[in-house]
This record gives structure tokens, sequence and C-alpha cells, in this order.
């Protein structure tokens, strides 16, 4: 007998099977669709619950403790102006935002974003044409018993690093200014050391790392020698306001930035802006000494 | 007295009930919907069906939970940057149970996806995906893909930094598909930038398009469902349709109930008798 022979016979047993000793739909499995539809929805209002009372009126609160169990009724209102904000996604796409720090912008960070996911996506539909024995045994599928070990494994662990990952506080970022430039060696610039701070307090290391700080999120590089790129500031600046015409999608653009006037520590204007100041420390970026 | 006190009765009782069958025969005769809504309800499921197979409808539940709560939603959420971030704390703060409509659609979602992979990894677990139920399978993941694009629709529309953000870079991540990625970005965003066209864009995704899609799908999930039957636990001494059960039968030297001839017939007669 062929194997789809084979298949076919054993599928007319199952039916005959059903036929003479299986139970009827109503109400036995109904019985426990209904039970366990009812713990689905008491679980949602549950979570609907704890959420809202724990959370407060004011974007961001959580009625007068620290941290709200179940997070905040919403943010404040989106703003495109402002950067410090760590951009983050619902849970269940942790695992592809994690996925985004293994791969570095530009040579394999298409791999996280699009390679992976694909692969994943066609595996997933191939899986009845990949598996086509009939076994449906556990202890005789080793192959798929490993897999979805694997799977559950990686994608918890990607998912839990994803909602554990450190962010940089900018408050912690701009302490380390200081420290940059002695290491730069750009401390005698006052324009570098206002672009430096510019670059902390405007949120670049929510993905960004520079000299150990920041966030290392989506792929984003290391920025502590790109100023030995040969990028020069008018090539920063342009790339730093429109990424995309680098043929970089993934960067937001901080064009907004060059309408903002740059001050110096002291609070004196420096007359050039702040996308201006952030090239010339990006420029003044050498690597440590 | 008493004898004709009954026929009066059942003569009364007769006409009850053909005016309850009447609206009922009309609409079988014209439908056949309350055939198939008998065959639904009345068709056999392996005897050793069990909680594990609840994953899918209560998968269903959840979705539905989204569902109604999105319609409610709809009548007073407003899609434009402008409104919409007013409208959430508004239907948040202010409207009677605002919050438990709102809440249950922000926590149902992630209830949705959980019980999807659940769902899924039953199904993988049980070996379910094997002919001939391939196709539903397929339909499965569709669902879920399904599933994730409405998470990431729905993200968007409170309007506040959390989900403006997670937008800007999800769609900058499309953006980075080989050749189609820039054109992928451009359709998100409705344009070159995030605004109102993009807020109006994801809400017609999230609330048409994709329910439309997952309501079609699921009527066709549980078309097969129906055809194919579910499959018995794998590990079940009983599993319908399994040649492992005479195998096991007949190794270890079993007799009485475990033998499916006879348990058959205890069933017929006992447990499960129509």
């Amino acid at each position: 007998m062929s194997a789809i022979d084979e298949r076919r016979s054993q599928f007319k047993k199952y039916k005959e099977d059903v036929k003479d000793r299986g139970k009827p739909f109503y109400p036995y499995a109904m019985f426990h669709d209904t039970v366990m539809s009812l713990v689905v929805v008491g679980v949602i209002v549950g979570l609907a619950s704890v959420w809202f009372y724990t959370s407060g009126e004011n974007p961001d609160t959580c009625g007068g403790k620290d941290s709200c169990l179940l997070g905040p009724r919403y943010s404040e209102p989106a703003d495109p102006g402002t950067t410090n904000f760590v951009p983050r996604p619902d849970w269940y796409f942790y695992f592809l935002f994690y996925l985004l720090r293994i791969f570095k912008w530009p040579d394999s960070v298409i791999l996280g974003t699009v390679g992976i996911p694909t692969i994943l996506l066609i595996i997933a539909f191939a899986l009845p044409f990949l598996d086509i024995r009939s076994e449906r045994r556990l202890s005789r599928r080793p192959v798929a018993v490993v897999a979805a070990i694997l799977v559950v494994i990686s994608m918890g662990e990607l998912t839990y690093k994803g909602a554990v990952a450190k962010e940089a506080l900018a408050s912690e970022v701009v302490a380390a200014v200081p420290q940059w430039a002695q290491r730069e060696g750009f401390a005698n610039d006052p324009k570098a050391v206002a672009g430096a701070n510019v670059f902390a307090e405007g949120g670049c290391t929510s993905c960004h790392t520079y000299l150990g700080t920041g966030g290392g999120n989506l792929g984003a590089p290391d920025l502590s020698a790109e100023g030995s790129k040969g990028k020069g500031v008018q090539g920063l600046e342009s790339y730093v306001a429109d990424p995309s015409k680098f043929g970089n999608t993934v960067m937001p653009k901080f064009g907004a930035f060059a309408s903002i006037p740059a001050k110096d520590a002291q609070g004196k204007d420096l007359g050039i802006s702040q996308l201006r100041v952030l090239a010339i420390f990006l420029d003044a970026s050498k690597g440590p000494k | 007295m008493a004898v004709s006190a009954r026929t009066r009765k059942s003569a009364r009782l007769q006409r009850l009930e053909a005016a309850i069958n009447y609206p009922i025969d009309w609409l079988e005769e014209r439908s056949g919907l309350v055939g198939g809504l008998r065959y639904f309800l009345f068709r056999k499921v392996p005897g050793d069906s069990n909680w594990f197979h609840t994953l899918g409808s209560a998968t269903l539940t959840a979705f539905l939970v989204q569902a109604t709560t999105g319609v409610i939603l709809a009548m007073y959420y407003k899609p434009e940057p402008k409104t919409a971030y007013a409208s959430i704390q508004h239907i948040t703060n202010d409207v009677t149970l605002g919050w438990l409509v709102r809440g249950m659609h922000k926590w149902g979602a992630s209830v949705f996806i959980i019980l999807l992979f659940f769902h899924m990894a039953r199904v993988f677990l049980f070996g379910a995906y094997k002919y001939p139920r391939e196709l539903n399978w397929i339909v499965g993941v569709l669902l879920l893909v399904m599933g994730m694009a409405e998470g990431f629709t729905g993200y968007l529309l409170p309007w506040d930094q959390t989900s403006y953000w997670a937008t800007v870079v999800g769609i900058n991540l499309n953006g980075t598909v080989p050749f189609l990625g820039p054109y992928i970005a451009q359709f998100l965003r409705g344009g070159a930038e995030i605004g109102p066209d993009t807020l109006a864009r994801f809400y017609s995704i999230h609330m048409l398009l994709i329910p439309g899609a997952i309501f079609a799908l699921i009527g066709l999930h549980l078309y097969l469902v129906v055809r194919l039957g579910v499959s018995s636990p794998p590990w079940s001494k009983e599993a319908a349709g399994a040649d492992w059960v005479e195998e096991q039968v007949t190794t270890n030297g079993r007799s009485g109930l475990t033998q499916p001839a006879a348990r058959s017939s205890w069933r017929r007669n006992g447990g499960d008798a129509e």
C-alpha cells in the first residue's frame, strides 16, 4: 500500500471510530468549551480591572505608587518633536525587538528584521509538508519534540530579555558626558561638549551605544568612533537630519534639531543649531584614547 | 373527566408545538440552517477529547471579546491626531464602564495572542496538522499572522508616546525588506511622515480590513474542523483511527473493556446513548 493510501485508510478508520464510539459535541465537548470560555472572559475582565485600579488618571502615573502593576493607562501624548523616548513594542513583539540587539546596522540588521522572521514563517506554513509521516505519538517524534523545545526556549529567552532590557536613563547618560569628553579628548571644544549633551538628553542612547552607555536596540551601531569614518561634520549633519536619504530606513529623522539653538554648559548661546553641535560631537568622536 | 382533560391538554400542547415549530420549519425549508446547526451540535467527536481541545474555542472567545469591545470603542474613539489621545482619556476616565471596555480590549489582545500560541502548540504536539488537516494548519498560521498584524496596527491608536515611537520604528523596520521595503513603509505611513493619514489608515486596517479577514478565516477554519473532525490525544489508549490501539491490545494481551469491539458496544448501550 502506498503512503497516501495508507493515510486515507487510516482517516477512514478515524471516521468510523468516531462514529462508533465518539460522543456528541453537545453537551459533552460544549460543556468544556463553555467553562473554558467563561474562564477566558473572567481573566480578561480581571486583567482590565487590576490594570485600571493600579494606574492613575495622569499619563505615566500609578495612583501614588512607583510603578504600575500592569502599566499606566497611557503615556504622554504623541510628540514627534521629542526624541527622548525608548521605542518599545507590545510584549509579543519583544522577541523580534531583542533579535535586533544581536544584529547590527548595516551589515546584518536585515537578518533580524526580515531574514529570521521570514524563515520562521515559511517553516510554520510548510510544517505539514515537511513532516509527512502519519505518526502522532510524541515518543516516536523525537525531531518534532526537540524542535518544539528549542523554539519555546529561544522565543521565551528573547521575550524575557526584551522585557528586562535595560534602558539608558537620560539623567545617567548626561552624568557620563564629562567622562566621554575626557576619554575621547574633546573636553576643550565647547561645541563638541554641547553636542554630547544633546546626544545624551535627546535620547540617542535609547538605541545607540557610546563608550559602553546606551541601549544597543534595533541594530543601532556604537558611535564611540563615528568621527573616524571620514563623513565630516557636514555629512554627519545631513545623515542625522534624514537617514533615509543614505539608505538607512530604520533610524528616524532628527531634522527637528536643526531649528533648536544650541547652548553651552553655562547657558550661553553658541549661535548654531543643536543638529550642528551634534554633528561636531560625532565628528570629534575618534574613539577612546 | 380526567381522560378528556388530558386529551384537551394534549390537543392544546399539539397546537403550541405546531406554533413553535412553524417558524423553525419555515426557516429550515428555505435555508437548511436548522439542519446545519443540528449537525454541528450533535456531530460526534472522539470520546477521548479533553480540556486541551478547548483552546481553539477559547481563542475564538477572546476574538469575540475583541470584536465586541472594539465596536463599542469605535463609538467613542476619534481617529485624528488632534483628538485621538483626548478621546482615549475620555473613554478611560469619563465614559461609564469605558475603562472596562478599553481595558478588556487592551488585555484581551494579549490573551488572544497567548491562546493562539497555546492552541498552536496543542495542535503541534498532538500531530493534528497531519493528513488530512494540512490546510487547516495553514489557515491557522494565517490567523496568527493576522492577529499579530492587529496588535501592530492597534498599538498606534492611543496616539501616546509609547505607541507613536514604537510605530515609527516598526514602520522603519518594515522598510528594510529588500526591494519592496520602501513601498511597504510608504503604504503604511500613507505619505513620507507619520501623521493624520497614518492614523486613519491604521484605524481602517485595524477595525475593517483585518477583522474581516479574520472572520472569514475563522469561518473556513471551523468548517474544516467540523468536516475533518478533531484528533484524539496521541497518548490515548482509545484514540480514534489510530493503528496503535489494536497493537497495544494484542501485544499486552488485554481483554474486556479495553478491546475495541467490547468497548464500543458498551459505549453504545451505556454512557453515550443518544
